[in-house]
């Protein structure tokens, strides 16, 4: 509001006023609901101390995919060997370009999802919505008021934290042009900016979602979904939806109810969709994670694709073509050629689709589609049901003995899968190798590229696995949001007791070198082991295919709540930012701390205290980098699977430099060498038996109690034991007395600790006498900010 | 303990034995059985010691039910009766960090189970429970010097064993019950929530269990044993400073040194003044209703609207951090229990609203005649319907408000005059400013350029 007025003449006592003309370019009100902390709205700038601080024990180590640069047309130029580019930059810089280039189109993606359900969903319901997420959640939204200062009440409350978020995301990529930042440092720190604007926007595009379409605000039983391929019925009419952006699935299934065809149409989804339109429509199904998109179009099951945003397939309308299934783009992001239809009128549209007059279109106006992409289905799924879409037994025989065993599929294959050797044994009529591959195989169709025989291998790999796709039925827990304020006070005193380990975020996309089943592996194994586990998005998806000996999934075997041994999906990727949350609510739930715009005292709160560690086994997206450098910059270290070295950076501790790993305390501004917790903040595993104790070494947190040490090390310990077959070489550094032995081994490791390391022991009190890098010390109060130093 | 059979471990904690993959089971809903740690002179206990009397595991029948009695002995020189419950109750924990043994409950109520696929592992002996437990005990609890276990399968033994023990929880109970603040010399201070809320400081005495209700006095004795200068620490209980809101001067200094001198005195049975800091776990709040001159109560599981007309959530976020609120402190739900309950501040007779089911689980805490006075969110859900449950069922707290009546008046004259102060910037009409001494403003073709106007609320809860 701005306001303009003039006095041209006031005179009173004391006062006299001629001309006066006053402008106020905003008044805005504001509720003083906490003291405004540092750093509302931050600029690149604003953090960067925090960054610097954190890229010092954290430093970039680049694993360079090319060393050359070739981003403008004074190159292509060679950086090998500390040689400089035309434009000056070195091969450390560029490698932090490309980083923050990653974070920034990862960071739109999500942001730009935001905005486009802002502006749909002020549209459908006003500015005025409120956000309400029930009585058990005060800190509503917990990265907009970290971030922003601003404590949203109503959706309009929003839009100042989305221009905020755009203006800056503008910054960072002007940044990225020829001639500006030319330290990888600062490139690294506004890729850590990014990252935090990344998780913001989530959290912005999540919360509207969930008090718009009223998805469920954090109940800890919410329903269960059916889930995979095999629940995809050939009897019934199906809408495949694949993307990220709900509205257009959301008014199919309005559509559907409205029109009382609920038990007559299916609505299957792929990716983030999915998982968000189950959390409207419990009687949509979850077909499969990203990697099975082609798999679930050549079922040939799906009557009409609708895409929406974000990890479709480029080659989606040959794809659809291939199976006579119309599709429908819905987002100007992602439009694939097609003629924009949305004034066209529907019966119109249907027609065209329906006599295969065109192979898809495009609608805008997310209503029409509902109409049209149910009417389509209706019509077409008779007429489809002499689609062909995989090879006859007979066939099968044939194409498998066309292989030459040339290899080179193998070659061109990300998962490096043993194509050539499955298709030897097929031609004996063992078809068990390429059944094999199914789960493993991500269907990027590379393969069938350079096959020069011309073998349609993803289609023979669906067939020889049939048995398995028609038995692909799961279940999921639908996406339940944020984490309840009174759930965080509930595992407060577990934690610091020890009977909590810690907090597993496994989340990201399903580029899994072995499959799926590696993830539920590590999933289990947390779950087991009384760590609380949240999940998100692919990985939440991917974990419902597998059943236990009582031929149950996690989800219903494990409680959704988040607490010891629950199993948390908040939702889609979006709704990864209630793991942000929950990790801030910890901060200003137990310390009280002010979250309002003080950003760096939060993440550095939870950098020494929160002990919790994301996974992202099967990362591929410029948004997982971007997800994981916003977890990073909140002090959450995380852990990618062996592809994640393509992402060209880590950010890894060196527990040999001592000088790295001093904090102070607090308390008096002493300064006190800690053992090297979190050792990194983002790490590549190469093998998920190296992620497992990887992943339980980077719970520990200087702040562990004895009790919750103990048994942060007993798991480290028995993991590398169990899936290393060996003792870690540095579990020793995480000892500060004998209280932290775990209890079954301690004698054995007070003489390891005597033997291997000379420390020494008083074995009479079983007393552990020098050794350790400290001692406890309870109320060592730890950060890494001067301006939190209390004396 | 690579000689055992079975892995050993906290994870084997959530372990669950289902019937058909059962060998054994003893106690439970089919059979009698009970655990006891008694404490024993140092002559009394042969170290390392395990004893059966009765048949062994590999005597008995797939898929039984059997009675059993668990006896351990302990002796150590700071070993005594109060630390009996103390070490019982880790048998639960320990027992389950057997692969393949699953325990639940405690005391007579144990159930245990011994899976088939322990059992062909090699755990063919109540031997190597008892194997594990003693290294278990010793390797945590460093104050056992001495461990003997007897297990007891003999039906007529656990029997009398059963009855035994009946009569020491029994006697146990009764002096956990009677022991108070004025029995014991020392407190305990437990810090352990300082690696989340760094000024917390909880005092643990007798008369008031921590506010996650987890460490009793008994707990806190026991553990500032094992490692005197961890979490959990010896605090001098000092002199009674003051009698009525219990201030002690030991209590004062620990508090002091121990939240860096941000918490200087503390009330241990008062809500108002210096009282008692929170963390975040406590299990329940106790708030001053000023409205009615009561006290309320709210728990966390508790999800609907107190009478403020704010739920748990709300209200928690304004305690907390190891900060000393007045009129809002956190608490277990065992200190309704305790006979200090805010003494200070009329105890239980001053509650007047706390949730239906806090106060079914405590009913053996209040007095019958009070029972029915107390409203619950049944009964009142905003300070009107409250204050008429109050006056209709004559809680005792109704008859403080004659007093607040009078003092009332008073606030109110008051009050009325701080509100006009305030209210003169609202009147921009008249736009007299009250300058004094000779002083005028004098604006002539001025601009005024104001970027940014923010108008602050404060908020109003």
């Amino acid at each position: 509001m701005k306001t303009k007025f003039n006095i041209e003449k006031f005179e009173s006592q004391g006062i006299s006023l001629k001309n006066l003309e006053i402008f106020i370019g905003e008044v805005i009100e504001e509720e003083d609901w906490e003291p405004m902390g540092p750093y509302p709205f931050p600029s690149a700038t604003d953090l960067r101390d925090w960054d610097f601080k954190i890229l010092k024990r954290y430093k970039p180590f680049y694993a360079p995919y090319d060393d050359t640069c070739s981003l403008c047309t004074l190159g292509k130029c060679d950086l090998t060997g500390n040689k400089k580019g035309a434009c000056g930059i070195d091969l450390k810089a560029t490698q932090g370009r490309i980083v923050l280039l990653a974070c920034v189109v990862g960071t739109s993606a999500h942001v730009a999802h935001a905005r486009h359900l802002y502006h749909d969903i002020v549209k459908r319901y006003g500015k005025d919505l409120p956000i309400d997420l029930g009585s058990e959640i005060e800190v509503e939204a917990p990265l907009t008021r970290l971030i922003t200062g601003i404590r949203p009440k109503t959706v309009g409350d929003f839009e100042p934290v989305l221009e905020y978020i755009e203006e800056q995301l503008v910054q960072m990529a002007d940044a990225l042009h020829t001639g500006q930042e030319g330290s990888y440092l600062d490139f690294e720190s506004k890729a850590l900016h990014v990252g935090m604007l990344d998780s913001l926007g989530k959290e912005v595009a999540d919360i509207l979602q969930i008090v718009a379409f009223n998805f469920p605000k954090g109940d800890s039983d919410v329903h269960l979904v059916e889930m995979g391929i095999g629940t995809m019925s050939p009897e019934r009419p199906t809408i495949l939806v694949i993307g990220h952006n709900v509205p257009p699935a959301l008014d199919i299934a309005d559509y559907l109810i409205e029109n009382g065809l609920e038990d007559k149409v299916d609505i299957a989804g792929i990716c983030c969709t999915s998982l968000d339109i189950t959390r409207y429509y419990p009687n949509a199904k979850i077909v499969a994670a990203l990697s099975h998109q082609i798999k679930a179009i050549r079922s040939g099951l799906a009557d009409v694709i609708v895409v929406d945003e974000q990890c479709i397939r480029a080659d989606i309308l040959e794809q659809a073509r291939r199976v006579r299934a119309p599709l429908i783009a819905t987002m100007d992001k992602a439009l694939h050629g097609l003629k924009d239809r949305t004034n066209d009128d529907v019966d119109k549209i249907v027609e065209d689709l329906v006599s295969g007059k065109v192979d898809g279109v495009a609608i805008l106006d997310s209503e029409k589609i509902g109409e049209v992409a149910v009417k389509v289905a209706l019509k077409v799924h008779e007429s489809r049901k002499d689609v062909k879409s995989l090879p006859s037994d007979e066939e099968l025989k044939e194409l498998v003995n066309k292989c030459i065993h040339c290899n080179r599929c193998t070659l061109a294959c990300p998962q490096n899968l043993k194509i050539s050797e499955a298709n030897r044994i097929a031609k004996t009529g063992d078809l068990s190798k390429l059944r094999e591959l199914y789960e493993s195989c991500i269907s990027c169709l590379r393969c069938e590229q350079v096959c020069p025989v011309n073998i349609p291998i993803n289609d023979v790999i669906m067939k020889a696995a049939m048995p398995l796709i028609r038995n692909e039925k799961g279940k999921v827990r639908a996406g339940r949001g944020p984490i309840k304020d009174t759930e965080i006070r509930n595992v407060g005193a577990p934690i610091v007791l020890g009977t909590i380990p810690g907090i597993i975020a496994a989340i990201g996309c399903d580029n899994n070198p072995r499959g799926a089943k590696d993830v539920w592996l590590l999933v289990k194994e947390f779950l087991d082991r009384r760590f609380i586990v949240t999940v998100s998005g692919c990985a939440a998806i991917n974990l419902g295919l597998y059943k236990d000996e009582d031929g149950e999934t996690l989800y219903e075997k494990y409680p959704g709540e988040f607490d010891a041994g629950g199993l948390v999906n908040v939702g889609s990727c979006v709704a990864n930012a209630h793991i942000h949350g929950a990790a801030i609510k910890v901060a200003s739930i137990f310390a009280r701390r002010k979250l309002r715009g003080n950003y760096d005292e939060i993440a550095d709160y939870i950098l020494n205290r929160v002990g919790a560690c994301g996974v992202a086994w099967g990362a591929y997206s410029q948004k997982a980098a971007s997800i994981a450098t916003g977890f990073n910059r909140l002090g959450v270290p995380a852990v990618v699977g062996p592809h994640g070295v393509k992402y060209r950076r880590a950010y890894l501790g060196r527990r040999d430099r001592e000088e790295d790993w001093t904090l102070y305390n607090a308390r008096d501004g002493s300064e006190v060498r800690v053992e090297p917790a979190p050792e990194h903040l983002l790490v590549a595993a190469e093998t998920i038996e190296e992620a497992i104790p990887l992943v339980a070494k980077l719970c520990m947190r200087p702040n562990d109690t004895p009790q919750g040490r103990q048994i942060k090390l007993t798991h480290y310990l028995d993991l590398s034991m169990k899936y290393l077959k060996k003792y870690p070489e540095d579990w020793y550094l995480f000892v500060r007395n004998e209280a932290d032995l775990p209890l079954a081994r301690k004698e054995e490791l007070l003489k390891r600790l005597e033997d291997d390391y000379g420390w020494k022991i008083d074995w009479k009190t079983k007393r552990i006498l020098e050794g350790p890098i400290r001692k406890v010390d309870p109320s060592f109060d730890p950060t890494n900010l001067e301006r939190l130093i209390r004396k | 303990m690579a000689e055992l059979p079975v892995e050993i471990g906290p994870m084997y904690e959530g372990e669950r034995i289902r019937a058909k993959q059962m060998y054994v089971e003893f106690g439970g809903p089919k059979a009698i059985g009970a655990e006891l740690v008694q404490a024993r002179s140092m002559e009394e206990v042969e170290d390392g010691k395990i004893e059966i009397i009765g048949p062994d595991l590999n005597e008995m029948e797939e898929g039984g039910s059997y009675p059993l009695g668990i006896l351990i002995e302990v002796a150590g020189k700071d070993i005594e009766k109060d630390l009996e419950g103390v070490i019982e109750r880790r048998i639960h924990e320990f027992t389950n960090y057997i692969q393949g043994v699953m325990h639940l409950n405690q005391r007579d109520d144990i159930w245990i189970r011994i899976s088939k696929e322990a059992y062909g592992k090699g755990l063919n002996s109540l031997k190597i429970i008892g194997e594990a437990l003693l290294r278990l005990f010793k390797a945590e609890l460093s104050f056992i010097e001495k461990m003997q276990i007897t297990f007891y399968t003999d039906p007529k033994k656990v029997e009398e064993f059963v009855e035994f023990a009946r009569n020491v929880y029994n006697e146990r109970d009764a002096r956990a019950r009677t022991l108070s603040e004025e029995d014991v010399e020392e407190f305990y201070n437990c810090v352990l929530c300082q690696s989340f809320a760094p000024q917390h400081v909880c005092t643990i005495t007798p008369d008031r269990i921590s506010l996650c209700g987890a460490i009793s006095w008994f707990d806190a004795r026991a553990a500032a044993r094992v490692d005197p200068h961890g979490p959990i620490s010896r605090c001098e209980k000092g002199e009674l400073l003051d009698p009525t809101v219990y201030e002690y001067s030991g209590v004062n200094e620990a508090s002091k040194e121990k939240s860096g001198g941000a918490i200087q005195r503390v009330f241990l049975h008062s809500m108002f003044g210096y009282p008692h800091t929170s963390c975040g776990c406590f299990e329940a709040l106790a708030f001053y209703i000023p409205e009615v001159d009561g006290i309320g109560i709210v728990d966390r599981d508790y999800t609907g609207d107190t009478p403020f007309g704010i739920p748990f959530s709300r209200m928690a976020g304004q305690a907390g951090g190891g900060v000393q609120v007045e009129g809002l402190v956190g608490m277990a739900i065992e200190y309704l229990r305790s006979p200090k309950f805010f003494i200070a501040d009329g105890g239980i007779r001053r509650v007047v609203w706390m949730p239906s089911k806090v106060k079914e689980e405590v009913k053996d805490a209040i007095p019958e005649d009070l029972y029915d006075k107390i409203a619950t969110e049944k009964d009142a859900v905003d300070l009107e319907s409250l204050k008429k449950f109050l006056q209709e069922k004559g809680h005792p707290v109704v008859e403080r408000w004659k007093e607040m009546e009078e003092e009332e008046v008073e606030e109110e004259i008051a009050e009325a005059e701080t509100t006009q102060i305030a209210q003169i910037p609202a009147q921009v009409s008249g736009m007299t400013i009250p300058l004094g001494g000779g002083m005028k403003i004098i604006l002539e073709n001025a601009k005024i350029h104001i970027d940014k106007v923010i108008i602050r609320r404060k908020e109003k809860e």
